[in-house]
């Protein structure tokens, strides 16, 4: 595979495994194999696969919130695999964004809190305004001093997309965005989403098994049997 | 930092905003409060004790001699700010309308009494007026009795050797009479300056000078450091504290009973914040993991949260010394007709290390949340089964243990107290287990007998059977807190007061010889006053240990302990006295009558690091007698019985000169006894004490009446902590009552569930908490107290009944809207 100088994540070889749930021989079971990938600059890049089969996992390594058992992943040319955990946090605080299946909100902050945090934590002072600039972006400015609980399942996808994009990520990562969500706001969250990305031209890597998502992707790749391969979508409408 | 410091405040203050705080807060407030306000009121206690007792020697110090204080002594006293009297007193016959008496002669100079005052009447038994000073020249002061036996009223004169006095007062108090308290009576107060014109002091006379010293308190102690190398083994220097056994003894006791009720509100106030500390960081886990997610560091993620506890355990500790500074002046309102005078204002010291020790104790809780805090992966975004690296329970128990231990010792000053209630804390967690396994045993045997609820009940107990292991040892610490604190209040207190009845003896007779032993018993029995008994008294000082000259012994300790500075009283007797029990050796039988033997006192035993088997000499008359010890005793002081350090078998010390002492009750009514008493009995002594009795008594009310408001304290923090302990479980018991519900339970199903598991679980949290509570009271009774210990039968009985209900209680007010409103309604309080 050829590494061109626009890609911004490059992944080769890589394996993970973890030990059986009886781990009595220090038996592990494979959950990749070996993938190799590459995804350029603000491409949206959808990763599909069943339940269980390592969707998840990998998102979390690409993201570096896990260590791989072997292989290289590159964000901009360095290699996050040798990394500190202490090291990757600091290029999830530069360069990554996050939106979760269970939105992932802190129930104890309101909305406009929810949204600051990440500026927050890097002690950036303009937190207040850009966090209430985002909040009107995906439409909840009237919503900002509401908690989590009081707001609807999309609402709170907002908020979370919200909070993925205000520090100005090169990188999103979104985690089956639209699995809690009814059909409709569903799509209205897909809508808002590719909106942004293309606004601010993120990298958008989803991992979903919802088609309909993965249409909405320059590219669409599947992950079976611990390898990802090209997927063929069948049209829905 | 500053930034983490920055963001752990915001985010602390939206958490507080959402409400998440209160529980945590509200612990660590009342764990402050009730430490800084009964460590306040403790101090002032103190003060208001130390005061009185000083005011019982009519001064702070006192040194007595049998020569004349140096000059150098007064000048270095006075150099060092202190305020000085100068008194002698000696024995004396008074002359008047021809009868003779031997008195007790005090002669005091102008600034005398330094502290209290000296009480007189205008006629034998009126009212008494206060006086800040002795007599003018020319003029004495005699105690009632005097004026009987001499036969003379007010404005008599007395002649003492070659002087004519003026009898112009009644003599009812005088502060220094405790010191005096062997001393021969009845007692006559005349000034110094008169004493030369008398004739009597002659080279060779036996005088006793006494100086006493009050001033500043880091004065006084610089000036006893230099002068107690200075003294002789004559004299002798007295503080505040060594005025009376009894007032000692009473104090002590008072002190130690505070000290417990203190360190029991700071155990189940740890209790509290450990079970809030908990919840707090299980419910941070997410907001870690997303801030990791976030990109922030371990060292971030530790510094936001430690600065979030910190700033909570700052304002916890904050409104606890507030309102701790509060309650105790109410308490001190509420009590300020027990002190005679108002209670002496605290210092800031209590404020400062209730300060402290809330933030100890706070972190002592909460580092082991704080540090699976920081080890949490982020991918738990992703993952939510994921959980934070287990802590060993080693080192999650040491921690807090180590924390609430050094606090409670640090609180009370303790260290024998503190121990004893962590040991019974221990039996208590270990009983704990040892249940818990029987428990889930027998459960298992029985349940496929049963059906429904009952069936429902117990198999929750089993699947939760870690999680309720810790609930049971919370809740099973937190009442045994609760127990004790009854036990004290009930039992210890009342025990101690009974120990000081009604009619406790306020007389002492002394001097009684030989042959008036049985004509004094048939006088008592005849005027119908009783008494405990009549000991034989030998006076003797104890001049080797093990062989060695205690002069030679204690060349290497730098002070000599007072008890071989002087004579002791010795006694004799068969069978041990009443108040008094043997705690190590055994009390002799007929077979060692003759033997020579001792019982010796536990306080001097350990003072002069003797043990059973040890002998001493005692120098009695000018002979030698060894002895060596086959028991020791605790002697209870404050009983106002004749008590010795030294009691000898029948037949030891029988051929040297012995007179006789006893004890006995006689109103203030019938004192006019006293007048017969003395008349038939001229050689005798007799000693009022009512005023030493008196105090001991309003010790032991204070001290009673402290211990009930510091109760209020304890039970609410109690009560905070049970429901802490039950709100951490509730969640998940709602959730699952919910499904329940949903898929078909019926309320009256639910609430029988529940009934089963929560009157279960208080049943056997209460079994637990009577076993702690044994243990400890078991060492508080023994080793403490000196009382006899007995199982509570009753507290076996209703404790765990009572835990039951309680707990059902709780757990009702938690549970009410689960099975009272439709699955709907419940589902959304889930």
């Amino acid at each position: 595979m050829q590494t061109t100088s626009d890609a911004v994540i490059i992944v080769k070889n890589l394996v993970k495994q973890v030990p059986a749930v009886n781990n009595l021989n220090n038996e592990q079971i494979d959950i990749l194999t070996g993938v190799n990938l590459e995804i350029k600059h603000a491409e949206s890049l959808a990763i599909i696969g069943t339940s269980g089969s390592g969707k998840s996992t990998l998102l979390g390594l690409l993201a570096g919130l896990d260590q791989a058992t072997s292989g290289e992943i590159l964000i901009d040319q360095q290699n996050i695999c040798l990394m500190t955990e202490d090291e990757r946090a600091n290029i999830r605080s530069e360069k990554v964004g996050f939106i979760f299946q269970s939105f992932q909100l802190l129930p104890s902050l309101t909305a406009l809190e929810n949204a600051m945090l990440p500026l927050e934590l890097q002690s950036n002072k303009s937190a207040l305004m850009e966090a209430k600039q985002l909040l009107q972006r995906v439409g909840l400015a009237d919503r900002q001093h509401h908690y989590p609980k009081q707001l609807s399942g999309g609402e709170q996808q907002r908020v979370a997309i919200a909070r993925a994009f205000v520090t100005q990520p090169t990188l999103l990562f979104a985690d089956e965005p639209t699995g809690n969500l009814d059909k409709l706001t569903g799509q209205n969250v897909i809508d808002l989403l590719f909106e942004m990305n293309r606004e601010r031209k993120t990298t958008l890597i989803i991992v979903t098994h919802d088609e309909v998502l993965a249409k909405h992707c320059d590219r669409c790749l599947s992950l079976q049997n611990g390898t990802l391969t090209n997927c063929e979508l069948i049209d829905a409408e | 930092m500053l930034n983490e410091f920055r963001l752990g405040a915001r985010l602390l203050k939206r958490d507080w905003t959402a409400g998440e705080l209160k529980v945590l807060l509200l612990a660590l407030s009342i764990a402050v409060t009730s430490m800084t306000s009964i460590s306040l009121f403790i101090q002032r206690i103190d003060k208001v004790m130390l005061d009185q007792s000083g005011e019982f020697l009519g001064a702070n110090l006192i040194l007595q001699s049998p020569d004349k204080i140096s000059t150098e002594t007064i000048t270095q006293a006075h150099q060092l700010n202190l305020k000085t009297s100068d008194s002698v007193s000696f024995s004396s016959v008074i002359v008047a309308n021809n009868a003779f008496q031997l008195s007790h002669i005090k002669a005091v100079d102008k600034h005398y009494p330094l502290l209290s005052q000296i009480k007189i009447s205008s006629d034998l038994y009126g009212n008494e007026t206060v006086r800040n000073s002795g007599p003018a020249m020319g003029d004495v002061w005699l105690v009632p009795r005097l004026f009987s036996l001499l036969n003379i009223k007010l404005g008599d004169t007395v002649e003492l050797g070659e002087r004519q006095l003026k009898a112009t007062a009644v003599l009812k108090h005088d502060p220094g009479q405790a010191f005096s308290f062997m001393s021969i009576a009845p007692k006559l107060l005349m000034n110094i300056n008169d004493v030369e014109s008398t004739g009597i002091v002659q080279p060779g006379s036996r005088l006793t000078y006494m100086l006493g010293i009050t001033g500043d308190a880091s004065n006084r102690k610089t000036f006893e450091q230099w002068l107690t190398p200075k003294l002789n083994t004559s004299q002798q220097l007295m503080g505040g504290t060594e005025g009376s056994e009894a007032v000692n003894s009473a104090m002590e006791k008072g002190k130690q009973y505070l000290s417990l009720a203190s360190m029991l509100s700071v155990m189940l106030s740890g209790i509290a914040i450990a079970i809030a500390a908990n919840r707090y960081g299980e419910r941070h886990y997410n907001q870690a993991a997303l801030m990791r997610c976030m990109g922030a560091q371990q060292k971030n993620i530790i510094r936001i949260f430690s600065s979030q506890l910190f700033i909570l355990g700052v304002i916890a500790s904050g409104i606890g010394c507030l309102f701790g500074y509060l309650s105790q002046q109410i308490i001190a309102t509420l009590l300020n007709d027990f002190f005679h005078t108002p209670l002496p204002a605290a210092d800031f010291s209590p404020l400062f290390s209730g300060f402290i020790s809330g933030l100890i104790t706070l972190f002592g809780f909460s580092l082991p949340s704080l540090l699976r805090l920081q080890s949490i992966p982020p991918l738990k975004v992703l993952r939510d089964e994921l959980a934070p690296l287990s802590l060993s329970l080693w080192f999650i128990y040491g921690l807090a243990i180590t924390s609430i231990v050094s606090v409670m010792w640090w609180q009370s000053g303790a260290l024998k107290l503190t121990l004893m209630v962590l040991l019974g804390s221990i039996v208590c967690s270990a009983a704990l287990f040892i249940i818990s396994a029987l428990l889930v045993f027998t459960s298992r045997l029985v349940i496929s007998s049963l059906s429904g609820p009952w069936k429902i009940g117990l198999q929750q107990i089993i699947r939760h059977r870690k999680q309720n292991q810790l609930q049971m040892l919370a809740l099973g610490l937190s009442l045994m807190i609760l127990m004790l604190i009854f036990l004290i209040r009930n039992d210890l207190m009342i025990r101690w007061q009974n120990q000081l009845p009604e009619k406790a003896p306020n007389h002492f007779i002394i001097n009684i010889q030989n042959d008036e032993v049985t004509p004094v018993k048939t006088f008592l029995q005849a005027n119908d006053i009783k008494t405990e008994g009549v000991y034989p008294m030998v006076r003797g000082r104890i001049i080797k240990i093990n062989g060695v000259n205690i002069l030679d012994r204690t060349t290497e300790q730098s002070k000599l302990d007072q008890s071989l500075k002087r004579e002791l009283n010795l006694s004799w007797n068969n069978s041990i006295q009443q108040n008094n029990q043997v705690i190590s050796g055994t009390w002799w039988n007929k077979n060692s009558f003759d033997k020579p033997y001792i019982s010796i006192e536990k306080g001097l035993a350990k003072r002069l690091k003797i043990d059973i088997g040890d002998s001493l000499t005692f120098k009695i008359a000018e002979q030698e007698i060894s002895a060596s010890i086959l028991n020791i005793r605790s002697v209870q002081w404050d009983s106002f019985q004749p008590n010795f350090y030294v009691i000898f078998p029948d037949g030891i010390i029988n051929q040297f000169p012995a007179t006789y002492i006893s004890s006995f009750y006689l109103s203030r009514e019938n004192k006019q006894l006293l007048n017969t008493l003395i008349k038939n009995f001229p050689s005798i002594t007799v000693l009022e004490i009512d005023d030493i009795m008196n105090q001991v008594k309003a010790i032991m009310q204070q001290v009673s009446s402290t211990i009930g408001y510091v109760m209020l304290f304890v039970l609410l923090a109690g009560i905070i902590v049970l429901a802490a302990v039950m709100q951490s479980s509730m969640e998940q018991r709602i959730q699952s009552a919910v499904i329940m519900r949903t898929l078909g339970a019926k309320k009256s199903f639910l609430q029988r569930s529940h009934l089963t598991e929560f009157a279960l679980l208080g049943y056997l949290s209460g079994l637990l908490a009577v076993i702690g509570t044994e243990t400890i009271s078991y060492f508080l009774y023994t080793q403490i107290f000196d009382l006899n210990f007995e199982l509570h039968f009753m507290l076996w009985f209703y404790g765990p009944l009572f835990a039951s209900t309680l707990i059902i209680l709780i757990s009702h007010f938690y549970m009410r809207n689960i099975t009272k409103s439709s699955p709907i309604k419940a589902l959304r309080y889930a």
